[in-house]
């Protein structure tokens, strides 16, 4: 039993849910897939006054295609976006992310949505919604925008989210035809977040090459390799590589699964990983 | 704060008032009294508190009971109706010694369930990943994955009428 009272609402319409939200502001919460709301919950991190469910919300779980970009609605989830036959055509990084999140039964219940607004430095889809040039709907009672991931993360466990607003749908652009695509990650015991975590998408030809590392710092990290690569993958745009991806995770922190130093030296390792991946994808 | 909460457990209708409070392990064990389903540690990880919601696994420490209104779910009780007439899951964990304490073992077989319902022929490391979030601090896991590959052979060898579906809903991947 949670310790904390609060007030329980679990609407069934968006519509509904908003104006919910709109009514609480601060004082409510969203659960999502609830695989890190409710264990915080019961540990008495988080009270919140007033939770409100989105499970029961329908229309926020789908994955659509439309004029070149990938619109998945917030309660998709995990599973789901593992074995989607639209991701894993468009943006197969992102399938691979999925794989990795949690375990069998965290992927049954956890929601995109609801990993990617918890915000977890080391959680495994922002790399990939960097690297993609994803972005994000927000919706309130009062109207919608749109953000892009790396104006949306905005510190550790912080985001651009205001009271009153919820994460609805996430807007990715489909991976350019042969472009090569890969998702990496560090850890020492399946289901447990990464230590480090890398993306790469690289363009057809080295047109563009771009990077995402997790665990390195307060969120999610977008590094530019274009002109690392300009010559193609050897030892010496490798090295440039590796060298940026250390530069980028000057911020990187400490806990009991690696040290900061630790963490940038697997950065370096990991970036080094997913160029070489995504490069002997590319056509 | 109370709030009255329907669903379908093992095939039967329930209609209780849980508080908000309360976790869907909580409300099985405590109000339905189905206390098959464990709760080693209560925040995700160890899986001992395993059931499916509407055919899927899933952890019912992490889900409120408020939440599961409307759901249908599936828990070990709904496996089996006795010691005598066991699911070929629990004969094989059984036969195979696939326990020590036990207390992993509900939690184990129905992630068994839906590992053989996704992939009725998996290989010893798709075995590994499928009951990745049930941790058994006895065994050493060596001999749940035979039992788990002896479930399997026993269940494929059977004609497919036969065979026990993964309670009702298509996998989801």
């Amino acid at each position: 039993m949670i310790s904390q009272e609060f007030e329980f609402h679990a609407p069934k319409q968006l519509s509904e849910a908003l104006n919910l939200l709109q009514r609480y502001g601060d004082d409510a919460k969203v659960l999502a897939g609830g695989m890190s709301l409710v264990p915080l919950m019961t540990l008495g991190l988080l009270q919140p006054k007033v939770v409100v469910s989105f499970n029961h919300i329908r229309e926020l779980d789908y994955v659509n295609e439309d004029k070149g970009m990938l619109r998945i609605g917030a309660m998709t989830r995990h599973s789901t976006i593992r074995a989607n036959p639209l991701i894993g055509r468009h943006c197969p990084l992102l399938s691979e992310a999925a794989s990795y999140v949690g375990d069998v039964q965290v992927r049954h219940r956890g929601t995109i949505g609801g990993s990617v607004a918890h915000a977890d430095p080391a959680a495994d889809y922002p790399p990939v919604m960097l690297v993609v040039g994803a972005q994000v709907k927000l919706q309130s009672a009062k109207g919608e925008r749109v953000v892009k991931m790396e104006n949306f993360l905005k510190g550790l466990m912080q985001t651009d989210l205001l009271p009153g607003e919820l994460l609805t749908e996430i807007q990715i652009p489909k991976l350019p035809d042969g472009a090569g695509s890969s998702y990496q990650r560090l850890h020492r015991v399946e289901g447990n977040f990464a230590i480090v975590n890398a993306a790469a998408v690289i363009e057809k030809g080295f047109k563009s090459a771009r990077l995402g590392l997790g665990g390195v710092g307060e969120t999610a990290i977008l590094v530019d390799v274009t002109k690392r690569l300009g010559k193609g993958v050897n030892d010496e745009a490798l090295r440039g590589v590796s060298d940026d991806a250390y530069a980028a995770s000057h911020d990187a922190y400490g806990d009991l699964n690696g040290d900061a130093d630790y963490r940038k030296a697997m950065a370096r390792i990991y970036a080094q990983r997913v160029t070489k991946a995504a490069a002997a994808r590319m056509s | 704060m109370k709030v009255p909460v329907k669903v379908t457990v093992n095939k039967k209708n329930y209609n209780v008032e849980v508080d908000t409070r309360m976790i869907l392990a909580d409300m099985l064990r405590d109000e339905l009294r189905l206390t098959g389903t464990h709760i080693g540690c209560g925040t995700g990880s160890c899986g001992a508190c395993t059931v499916m919601l509407n055919g899927h696994t899933v952890k019912s420490c992490c889900i409120l009971a408020a939440d599961a209104d409307g759901q249908e779910i599936t828990t070990i009780e709904g496996l089996s109706t006795g010691a005598q007439h066991l699911h070929p899951i629990q004969e094989a964990f059984v036969e195979n010694q696939g326990l020590q304490c036990g207390y992993c073992t509900p939690g184990m077989v129905l992630s068994t369930l839906q590992l053989l319902t996704d992939k009725p022929n998996p290989t010893e490391d798709e075995i590994r990943h499928g009951i990745a979030g049930n941790l058994c601090r006895c065994t050493g896991y060596q001999f749940i994955v035979k039992s788990i590959q002896e479930a399997a052979k026993t269940i494929n060898s059977k004609p497919a009428a036969s065979k026990p579906a993964a309670a009702a809903v298509a996998s989801r991947g």
